[in-house]
């Protein structure tokens, strides 16, 4: 089975095939097999994240003919493209920088009361969001995570959030032992990363089912309301 | 030109992200210290998010749990050679730590009577106590709360994307370390006077006959063995037997525990012959050293494991459909693996399913006391080992000594990740860092790596030594076996300066392969000296060629260093064994219970079919499901302790 890799090394961009040879007669290799395999063989110093191989950890996502899937549980068919996901600034072959991600998050979590009675049970819904495995196949089609642009610095945290991070804040709403002011603080972050971008998107979609549109994006529209700013505010913004 | 280098100043470093490594930084964080945490992985991404999320929780589910229980449980299993300080402090900070969790974001659903998290059903094997914890999510509910104790507190700088390289010690006293920061291309030279190794495991030596996460190249063990740290019970792995053998991208996944094996299941080699009957009051190690003897003998199955063969607990017509409801839902996520991979006969047990055992954890690793810093010393004389030289989770040998318990490592990390992190920022606000000239030789070591010329690549030795170390420092061992390993360790150890590779800084694999490399090189190496000392067989170490470790010999848990020529030697320090009385208490149960087995497999088919049922009404209640089990622990094997 061929299958074309996207290599980039020290910059520098180029296309491989690469030939999977099937270890069973009637083996369906998932792709992450596929990328195993050229690292044995002849890639061997190949770039691509993984942990798990089971779908936990989260870290193996990339492009397969341009859409984002969890390498380790998705199918390797002929002729297939797998590249690096096109939302995250490449760092070698597959693997791209994500903790732009995460630290736009610091200093904008709510802590959790300290002290209070911690056995409280939370709701369906924070268990529901608890299930994300951090695999940041909701930032492709994000308008959101597409306003910071090609050159935001990583390293500083992303200006603009993106459905993982508006599910960060929405559980840090929905934990029992969070305050009116963890809420609160939740939400204006929310806010400041540029949820009003959620106003006319169509919505997003979540490697692992997580039903985002109603369980993040509509919960933090219906509290936010009247504190988004106005469409014409954001023309000018993103101007 | 070559990699450039940045310099940092903190209190503290934490090698690792996960359970132990999060809340560690967290704690020495809230005591003041100026703290980095390195992370290879992203932040929080580790076998903690990966694992079943169970976890130990003293007094969870019975009012008459106290530490002194807790704490021989963990010896008793540990075949007496854990430390009773260690055993203790896990016993009586389990509570505490897991409410540390908890104020990260961890939920767990509350047993509204206790007023406490709500505890599985039974206990779990060889805990003489109900108190293990499940969590909606898993391993993945304990992901997110380290990840917030992580990023959600400012005080904590870290890097993830970013290789730990090498401590800065001399004279025995740590003064920082080394990292590759793979992400941005540069090396990070820090100046810290405490460390805490929280690198997790070395399964990845049998990579992929385990199921773990990718990262366990032995890391902290190696890191460790090199600034000249004390290791302790290097030989102790532990394999779980039943894991998937094919097809190949479910190899080494999790399919089942002897548990699940039920009355009836047996174990079968190629032949069709058995190999193990009573399968279900079995110790893993039973189970495993069974499958491979009967691969050692040429009558393994085509993938090199055996056949676990439940068809017969499947036929009888009144037991046989509460036995499929038991399978289905004792291990859930077992099962799952199961179905997927083997397919609908396999999964409603008509056909037997090929096994094979897998790596899963180690008991062994860095020698510390209950504060988790670095200890030396012969029997009953303790030193000082490396200062400055902490270790928690998996990092940390000594805990468990021969053999695990269910549920009791993610517990272990936010226990000693708190006391290591606390002893942490205590070490360092008495210490201050002496001259960087350790560091600067470090630097120039691996500056002078990026650009090597050579004809080998580091994944393909990686892959040599992991087939090697499958077959010679695997779930059996012989003397000439670990003979055989040490030849080749030294070959190999002489193949790294011929590794190619790239000069570029940013995300350099072949960098990263060549150091993960070099540390399996020094972890296999302790691994086989410490299984070269144990002459004979004792929990997660199986010698083919000795006999069993009897329980009433006097345990001695053996130690590990290097020197400098960069060979292991090994020594033993003696223990303390638990009272006979209370041994042979243990043992009578065992054999009683295998009794039991023997007298049912005698009785006419009906009445056994009868029998059986009442069994399993007995053990699923009304709601006709098992009470799931953790799967990743001795617990499944009835023999451990666990009624059915
Ligand atoms: C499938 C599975 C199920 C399990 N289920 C359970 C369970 O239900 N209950 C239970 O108690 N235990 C369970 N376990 C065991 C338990 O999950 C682990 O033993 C425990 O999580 C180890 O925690 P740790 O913090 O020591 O290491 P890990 O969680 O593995 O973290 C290690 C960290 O170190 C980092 N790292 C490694 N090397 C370096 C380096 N050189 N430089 C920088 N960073 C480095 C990694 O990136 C990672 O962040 C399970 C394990 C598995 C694999
Ligand atoms: S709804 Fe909001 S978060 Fe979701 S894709 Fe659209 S802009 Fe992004
Ligand atoms: S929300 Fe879904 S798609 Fe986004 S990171 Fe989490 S699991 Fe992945
Ligand atoms: S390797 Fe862990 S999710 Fe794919």
């Amino acid at each position: 089975m061929k299958v074309e890799i996207v290599l980039t090394r020290d910059g520098d961009q180029q296309v491989v095939s690469y030939d999977y040879q099937r270890r069973e007669p009637k083996e369906r290799p998932m792709v992450l097999d596929v990328l195993l395999q050229a690292q044995a063989t002849t890639i061997p110093d190949l770039a691509f994240r993984y942990g798990c191989r089971a779908r936990n950890c989260g870290v193996c996502t990339i492009d397969i003919n341009g859409k984002p899937r969890i390498a380790c549980r998705a199918r390797a068919r002929e002729g297939d493209r797998l590249e690096p996901v096109s939302t995250l600034p490449v760092l070698g072959d597959l693997v791209v920088r994500r903790d732009g991600v995460a630290r736009q998050l610091r200093g904008r979590l709510p802590v959790a009361a300290q002290g209070n009675d911690l056995n409280v049970e939370a709701p369906q819904a924070y268990h529901e969001l608890t299930a994300c495995i951090e695999c940041y196949a909701c930032l492709t089609g994000c308008p959101m995570h597409a306003r910071n642009g090609e050159n935001a610095d990583p390293g500083a945290g992303y200006e603009f959030g993106n459905p993982f991070s508006l599910l960060k804040l929405q559980r840090a709403r929905l934990d029992p032992l969070g305050s009116s002011q963890s809420r609160e603080q939740a939400l204006k972050s929310a806010v400041e990363l540029g949820l009003s971008s959620c106003v006319d998107c169509p919505g997003c979609k979540c490697g692992v089912g997580i039903d985002l549109k109603n369980l993040v994006v509509s919960e933090l529209l219906t509290a936010a309301g009247d504190r988004l700013p106005e469409p014409s505010d954001l023309s000018e913004e993103t101007a | 030109m070559s990699v450039e280098v940045e310099w940092r100043d903190y209190d503290v470093v934490v090698v690792g992200s996960g359970g132990a490594g999060s809340i560690a930084a967290r704690a020495a964080a809230e005591d003041g210290a100026s703290v980095l945490v390195v992370s290879k992985d992203p932040i929080a991404c580790s076998d903690t998010k990966i694992s079943e999320g169970i976890a130990t929780v003293r007094e969870s589910g019975s009012g008459d749990d106290s530490e002194e229980t807790l704490s021989e449980n963990l010896r008793i299993a540990g075949g007496d050679l854990p430390a009773q300080e260690v055993t203790d402090a896990f016993a009586s900070d389990s509570k505490t730590a897991y409410d540390t969790v908890r104020q990260y974001g961890l939920r767990p659903e509350i047993d509204a009577d206790r007023q406490g998290p709500q505890s599985l059903p039974l206990p779990l094997g060889g805990h003489t106590r109900r108190r293990s914890v499940g969590h909606i999510n898993s391993g993945i509910a304990f992901g997110h709360a380290n990840w917030q104790a992580v990023v959600g507190e400012a005080r904590i700088d870290y890097l993830e994307d970013a290789w730990f390289l090498d401590l800065a010690e001399t004279n025995g006293v740590v003064s920082g370390g080394l990292i590759y920061d793979a992400a941005r291309g540069v090396l990070v030279a820090v100046r810290a006077p405490s460390v805490v190794i929280a690198a997790g495991g070395l399964s990845t030596l049998f990579f992929p006959k385990t199921d773990t996460m990718r990262g366990n190249t032995g890391d902290s063990y190696a890191i460790a063995a090199r600034a000249g740290a004390d290791l302790v019970d290097m030989e102790q792995i532990q394999f779980l037997p039943f894991c998937l053998a094919s097809p190949p991208s479910y190899e080494g996944l999790l399919c089942g525990e002897p548990v699940m094996a039920s009355f009836l299941g047996v174990l079968r080699d190629n032949n069709g012959k058995v190999i193990l009957d009573g399968v279900y009051l079995r110790t893993r190690a039973e189970c495993s050293s069974a499958i491979m003897r009967a691969v050692e003998d040429g009558r393994g199955s085509p993938n090199g494991g055996a056949f676990l063969d439940m068809t017969a607990n499947k036929t009888p017509p009144k037991s046989g459909p509460y036995f499929m409801k038991f399978v289905e839902t004792v291990l859930p996520s077992a099962f799952r693996n199961a179905r997927q991979a083997l397919g609908k006969e396999a999964a409603t047990c008509e056909i037997p399913w090929e096994v094979r055992p897998a790596a899963h954890y180690h008991m062994g690793g860095i020698r510390t006391d209950e504060h988790c810093a670095s200890i030396g010393g012969n029997d009953g004389a303790t030193m000082e080992g490396v200062t400055g030289l902490f270790a928690a989770g998996q990092a940390m040998g000594g805990v468990f000594g021969a053999n695990r318990l269910g549920s009791t490592s993610l517990t272990e990390g936010a226990v000693f990740g708190i006391r290591s992190g606390q002893a942490a920022a205590r070490h360092a606000r008495s210490k201050s860092v002496a001259d960087d000239e350790v560091l600067n030789g470090l630097i120039e070591r691996t500056q002078a790596r990026f650009g090597q010329k050579g004809d080998r690549s580091a994944t393909q030795i990686k892959m040599e030594l992991q087939k090697a170390c499958w077959d010679l420092i695997g779930p059996v061992r012989t003397a000439e076996r670990l003979d055989e390993i040490d030849s080749k360790l030294d070959g190999w150890a002489e193949e790294l300066d011929r590794v190619v590779i790239p000069t570029y800084g940013t995300w350099n694999q072949a960098f990263l392969e060549y150091e993960e490399l070099r540390n399996m090189l020094d972890t296999a190496r302790a691994v086989a000296a410490a299984a070269r000392e144990r002459d004979g067989s004792l929990g997660g170490h199986v010698r083919l060629d000795k006999s069993e470790i009897s329980a009433f010999s006097w345990p001695y848990s053996t130690m590990v260093r290097r020197g400098d020529n960069g060979q292991m030697t090994a020594r033993r320090i003696e223990r303390p064994r638990t009272p006979l009385r209370q041994l042979i208490s243990y043992k009578l149960k065992e054999a009683w219970r295998k009794a039991q087995v023997k007298m049912l497999h005698l009785m006419p088919a009906e009445m056994q079919d009868r029998k059986l049922e009442a069994r399993y009404k007995a053990i699923m209640g009304a709601g006709d499901k098992a009470p799931e089990v953790y799967p990743g622990s001795p617990d499944a094997a009835i023999a451990d302790g666990k009624q059915a």
